[in-house]
């Protein structure tokens, strides 16, 4: 059970990091698909850099910076010259995914994994078995991730940013008459995005493991998306969103150790699949309300010709 | 152009704009239009809908950027389409519908449009319902702070929209039609609250339809057609209303006559509509209907009156199949349609202008000719399964000409035609042969007056060809022209019924539940 929590906590962070960045772009109205990405160029980043400097810190310092580029660009593609946020967003992930495994070849010529020395510090170390366990062998960044759904709480939703920021998600006009210019904040939602996704990679190249590995996402992007869904776009929400899903999947990895004798592998594979698919669904009966309420506004701007 | 007399001439003028011009497309919304605005007084501005009022509003707000032209708001040139810059002049606009995002609380709405934002960045609720309490105490108190935008009604929103406005430290105000969707009472109070700006030296330029409000409110007065200032500003004391609707109208008026509705003359059943004893549960807005019985025969029309918020729109949705009935039963000529789905009810001849043409009465991305089509490819059983795409654009065009539509395209979607013209459409599509009892929510609300007289002779037209009609309105006069029998909704149940001539006191009093 310890080791279940323990693991649900490791398998969380880079989850719940992702979804905040979601939820930055969520609130400022972009559906922001491309944040696999994002999370696998900031994992490849802080390894790559990392390695080749001997420090995570300017490993993940330059994880970030890539991240904010590639999240300007996104803001460019999208905005000015306005392109499909989804297709758009989608295009950001095969980027992503594709030129990390390109660089790897091209930079390191390695095929499969790449393997580091750096690793992120761990607070708490030694337990073996008992309650310790559970916060036992957690990186750094597993251990601020709660301060930054905290402060990503606070800029959301008890801060004036996070009023305009809302302003030009929900409600575009709004925010333009009171004087915001949408397409700025939409920038600055996705600089922050960006940001977070390179911290979210980090963690799991470096917190975790010692290792980048081609498509070591594996998808975690789009279900850190689907939490900011299931959470309603809410920091909170979709922290406990991550958190959960976090938690499927240490019943996936723990029951693959303890009963794949009985039952195949492939079903235990399944089971945060299976269940992120459920959660969606509760999440969509709980929402209905919601979009109804919205549906019924009528829209603002009637053409006067 | 006539310069206002009197000592406002000598200062400033409030708000100066020189050979404005903005063009959509092929369309030129407005043309060479200079004008002068006095400060500390309050300016209408008329016009039919689609001549351009809208349009001057966002320019001289900065929302939108003219092709040409100059605006100076108290004496500042405005860089085109800056809001800020506008804002910073001191003008705010409050637009004809709601520019507050609809989950953001009242003090987060406020918040978000104040002028001069706190020095820190980060706040506490109980921080912001302090600092806001002052300015809602005349919109509903403190404890409206909390509550979301969309879950307050519109009159309450309406004059949010007023104290956003003034919380940004404006100094003038452009209000586009803000009494589209008030009651008459409502329009009361905020032509008083305009007044009272007015006398604090506010400068208002306010976009109305009625000539009746613009007698009410006004000090001066500005005629626009077909996107040309045809008239003014001139003190409203100097024009009469004749002269004032010829000039919105223009010279050759477009006589609008009613369109001769195929209506089915022969109705056989005499009795059309009727419900008896039904009632239905409460919805977020209003009370249920309790116990209504209601008839509706061929050739007549059926007014229904109330203070907005009593069960209206229930009824509305009741008859329309859209929402279940608790009790009771409704028919359709004689035909039980209690449980009937509305596809059913329209094959029985029912038909229905809906309370809010934008949201419900058209599919605003669809284009004009899907949305004029969307009866033909509903409701029908036995048909063959495929369509011609030429045909059904040929039959909406020619309905949509039929009814004086202005469109370029069938293909344009159907959120690019005005207010007026987008009620031209429904009545279009509505209006169609097959028709036996129509349901009329509201048909003329944000209409100009020469969309509201074909509006209203259409009604005329149908129950004279033998249909019958039930009239929901907010209009009192409205009901009283059309009307003949009148029925008072309150707190969702029939509460009085009169037959012509009406007696608007005691019309009034059953309305607000008086007891004299």
């Amino acid at each position: 059970m310890e080791q279940v929590l323990a693991t649900t906590l490791r398998s969380a962070a880079p989850l719940v990091l992702v979804a905040m960045a979601g939820v930055f772009a969520f609130r400022a109205g972009i559906f922001h698909l491309g944040l696999e990405g994002l999370m696998i160029s900031g994992a490849f980043t802080t390894v790559a850099i990392g390695d080749a400097t001997g420090s995570v810190g300017l490993g993940i310092l330059a994880a970030i910076g890539v991240c904010m580029t590639l999240s300007a660009v996104y803001w460019w593609v999208i905005g000015p010259l306005g392109a499909n946020v989804i297709i758009a967003g989608l295009g950001l992930t095969s980027i992503g995914l594709g030129g990390t495994a390109f660089a790897l070849g091209a930079i390191f010529d390695i095929r499969g994994s790449m393997f580091t020395d750096v690793v992120l510090p761990r607070p708490v170390r030694g337990a073996t078995s008992g309650p310790g366990v559970i916060i036992s062998e957690h990186s750094i960044l597993v251990w601020i991730t709660p301060l930054i759904v905290l402060v990503a709480w606070i800029v959301l939703r008890r801060s004036r940013f996070g009023l305009r920021l809302a302003a030009v998600g929900e409600y575009p006009f709004a925010a333009r008459s009171a004087g915001v210019n949408p397409s700025i904040v939409r920038l600055q939602a996705l600089l922050i995005s960006g940001a977070l996704c390179a911290l979210g990679g980090a963690e799991l190249s470096v917190g975790t493991l010692r290792n980048f590995t081609e498509n070591m996402t594996n998808g975690r992007g789009f279900i850190a998306f689907v939490a900011v869904i299931f959470g309603a776009w809410h920091p909170i929400g979709a922290a406990l969103a991550g958190l959960f899903f976090g938690f499927a999947d240490a019943i996936g990895i723990q029951s693959q150790i303890n009963i794949t004798e009985r039952v195949p592998r492939e079903f235990v594979l399944m089971i945060p699949f299976v269940l992120t698919i459920f959660a969606v669904w509760l999440g969509g009966l709980w929402r209905r309300r919601t979009l109804e309420a919205e549906a019924g506004y009528a829209e603002l701007r009637e053409p006067d010709y | 152009m006539t310069v206002p007399s009197g000592p406002a001439s000598a200062e400033v003028p409030a708000v100066r704009c020189r050979s404005l011009g903005v063009s959509f497309g092929t369309v030129q919304a407005l043309h060479d239009i200079s004008l002068d605005l006095a400060a500390g007084r309050i300016h209408a501005l008329v016009g039919q809908n689609g001549a351009g009022k809208t349009t001057l509003a966002k320019v001289l707000g900065g929302l939108q950027a003219p092709d040409n032209g100059t605006v100076c708001i108290a004496g500042n040139q405005i860089p085109p389409g800056d809001v800020r810059a506008a804002k910073s002049a001191g003008l705010a606009m409050v637009h004809q519908h709601f520019s507050l995002p609809p989950s953001f609380t009242v003090a987060e709405a406020l918040e978000l449009t104040a002028a001069r934002p706190e020095s820190h960045s980060v706040y506490r609720r109980t921080e912001l319902y302090r600092r806001w309490q002052n300015e809602v105490a005349e919109v509903g108190g403190t404890n409206v702070l909390a509550t979301r935008i969309r879950d307050l009604p519109v009159e309450t929103r309406q004059s949010l929209e007023i104290v956003r406005a003034l919380v940004s430290e404006a100094r003038i105000l452009l209000l586009d039609e803000p009494t589209a969707l008030l009651t008459p009472a409502a329009t009361d109070t905020l032509f008083e609250r305009l007044r009272g700006l007015r006398d604090d030296g506010v400068t208002i330029l306010i976009v109305l339809h009625k000539l009746r409000e613009v007698a009410a409110v006004a000090d001066t007065v500005s005629v626009l057609r077909d996107g040309k200032l045809v008239l003014g500003p001139s003190e409203i004391s100097g024009v009469s209303q004749g002269q004032l609707s010829d000039a919105i109208v223009g010279p050759a008026p477009d006589t609008d006559r009613a369109i001769a509705v195929e209506a089915a003359t022969d109705v056989e059943q005499q009795l059309l509509l009727e419900l008896v004893r039904v009632s239905s549960r409460e919805s977020a807005f209003e009370p249920g209907l309790a116990s209504i019985d209601l008839t509706v025969e061929a050739r007549e029309i059926v007014g229904i009156a109330g203070v907005e918020g009593n069960g209206q729109r229930s009824l509305v949705s009741v008859i329309a199949g859209l929402s279940a009935v608790t009790e009771g039963s409704v028919l359709l000529g004689g035909e039980e349609v209690t449980r009937a789905p509305p596809a059913r009810r329209r094959l029985r001849g029912l038909r229905l202008v809906p309370f809010d043409r934008n949201s419900e009465g058209i599919s605003r991305s669809a284009p004009l000719w899907l949305n004029q089509s969307a009866l033909r490819l509903i409701g029908r059983r036995r048909q063959f399964p495929l369509i011609s795409l030429r045909q059904y654009k040929r039959q909406a065009s020619e309905a949509m000409d039929l009814w004086r539509v202005r469109y370029n395209t069938v293909a344009q979607p159907a959120e690019s035609l005005s207010g007026g013209n987008v009620q031209r459409l429904v009545l279009s599509r509505e209006l169609a042969s097959g028709l036996e009892v129509l349901v009329a929510a509201q048909p003329t609300r944000g209409l100009d007056f020469s969309a509201t007289n074909f509006v209203r002779s259409s009604l005329r037209g149908l129950r004279d060809a033998g249909a019958g009609v039930l009239l929901v309105s907010s209009d009192l006069d409205e009901l009283f022209e059309l009307s003949d029998r009148l029925l008072v909704m309150y707190g969702g149940s029939i509460v009085a019924r009169f037959n012509a001539p009406y007696d608007r006191q005691a019309v009034g009093d059953a309305m607000t539940g008086a007891l004299r």
